[in-house]
């Protein structure tokens, strides 16, 4: 387990900072008067861990090959092109910084969990001005983040589309907890 | 030659002892300089450092054979061209530099890197919601130009309706058509009212 690099930084938070906005911040330096300890961005393998500085410090004690996962946040991991890919996981971490967002209806919930795109006739409201391909946080109508995505369309070409077409294209869903157990956590 | 002899061995022996010899006769001197200065009656009182031999060095001596070392040129100095050096261009590692990845792991390393990030994410949004306006002012004075050639047409086609009804109403009543109608019109409505004639003619 070790930190970043200067430049696996760059990469995640250009990654991030798709789905967030400028309060993306409070993540490295949480604002003054919070009394949460630090946390850190920590490199084990190809994943990415976000976990409080006192747990990455006792991680130092467990060999590399031991080590399974460390902290309760896995962001995601690099692939062989240093690309970085977000994982369901790092819903929490994105989802209070959101930028965009798209609230669906209860109808639209179940296609969306089970790995669907979102349609029109799904979405009962969306963030204004946002461009197409841009990032957003899928929520339920009780303001429960289900997921994320990118959208197809912008808020302004969204309104005139009919209700079969897809607004975001889904990148990850809280279903993957489920369908993707066996590999979502190990290394 | 005899008294020579031993004037000569007495030098000899004298040297041969070298350095032990020398060491008594230096505190000799010392002594003899000590005394005219012991005199009160005689010069000031000038304290000289003690005298100090100064030896030259031979040559074969292990600083003087370093000092003579031959310069040895840098790659720079030596003013070769690019492509005949050892180490490709391009491939010069930096000295002193280290080796390996650099990390950062602390706050305001962490901050720069992501205000940068930040920055550099909000002018393509930016950019991008520029664009999409643009776009959709397009989109829409198209629309309205569209728009406008439609309602164009339809009002030609409403003129050209209400002309044909007009034709209509002409045919109903003649003596009223002949009084209204325009003298363009009349030549057409008169071709037309000898053909009607013509088939009246063949129908009757």
């Amino acid at each position: 387990m070790r930190e970043l690099t200067e430049e696996e930084a760059k990469v995640l938070f250009s990654k991030l900072a798709n789905y967030t906005g400028r309060s993306l911040n409070n993540l490295i330096a949480p604002p003054e008067g919070d009394q949460t300890e630090r946390h850190v961005f920590r490199l084990q393998g190809s994943r990415v861990y976000y976990l409080p500085l006192r747990l990455a410090n006792y991680a130092t004690s467990i060999p590399r090959a031991n080590l399974l996962s460390a902290g309760t946040i896995i962001q995601g991991k690099f692939t062989k092109t240093m690309k970085f890919r977000l994982h369901i996981t790092a819903l929490s971490v994105i989802a209070p910084h959101s930028r965009y967002k798209v609230w669906i209806k209860a109808n639209g919930e179940m296609p969306f969990l089970y790995g669907g795109n979102v349609l029109k006739a799904h979405a009962a409201r969306w963030s204004e001005d946002c461009p197409e391909h841009s990032g957003v946080v899928v929520y339920s109508m009780n303001d429960e983040p289900l997921g994320f995505g990118v959208t197809a369309r912008s808020t302004a070409e969204a309104k005139k589309l009919e209700p079969t077409g897809i607004v975001v294209f889904r990148q990850a869903d809280a279903g993957e907890y489920l369908r993707e157990e066996d590999s979502l956590f190990t290394a | 030659m005899a008294p020579t002899r031993p004037s000569k061995g007495a030098s000899s022996g004298g040297t041969s002892k070298g350095s032990k010899g020398s060491k008594p006769s230096n505190m000799s001197s010392s002594s003899r300089v000590s005394k005219p200065g012991g005199k009160p009656s005689g010069k000031k009182n000038v304290k000289r450092p003690p005298p100090q031999e100064v030896k030259s060095k031979a040559r074969t001596a292990p600083e003087n054979l370093a000092r003579k070392k031959k310069r040895v040129y840098t790659e720079a100095e030596l003013d070769l061209p690019k492509l005949n050096q050892i180490t490709p261009v391009g491939v010069v590692k930096p000295k002193g530099k280290k080796k390996g990845k650099v990390f950062v792991d602390d706050q305001e390393g962490m901050m720069t890197i992501l205000a940068m990030v930040n920055a550099e994410k909000e002018g393509q949004i930016e950019s991008k919601m520029m664009k999409a306006r643009q776009l959709e002012e397009i989109r829409e004075a198209k629309k309205a130009e569209a728009e406008a050639r439609m309602k164009e047409k339809k009002s030609k086609l409403d003129a050209v309706k209400d002309s044909i009804r007009n034709k209509k109403k002409n045919k109903g009543g003649k003596e009223w058509a002949a009084e209204s109608s325009s003298p363009s019109s009349k030549s057409a409505n008169g071709s037309k009212s000898a053909k009607g004639k013509r088939k009246s003619v063949s129908f009757a």
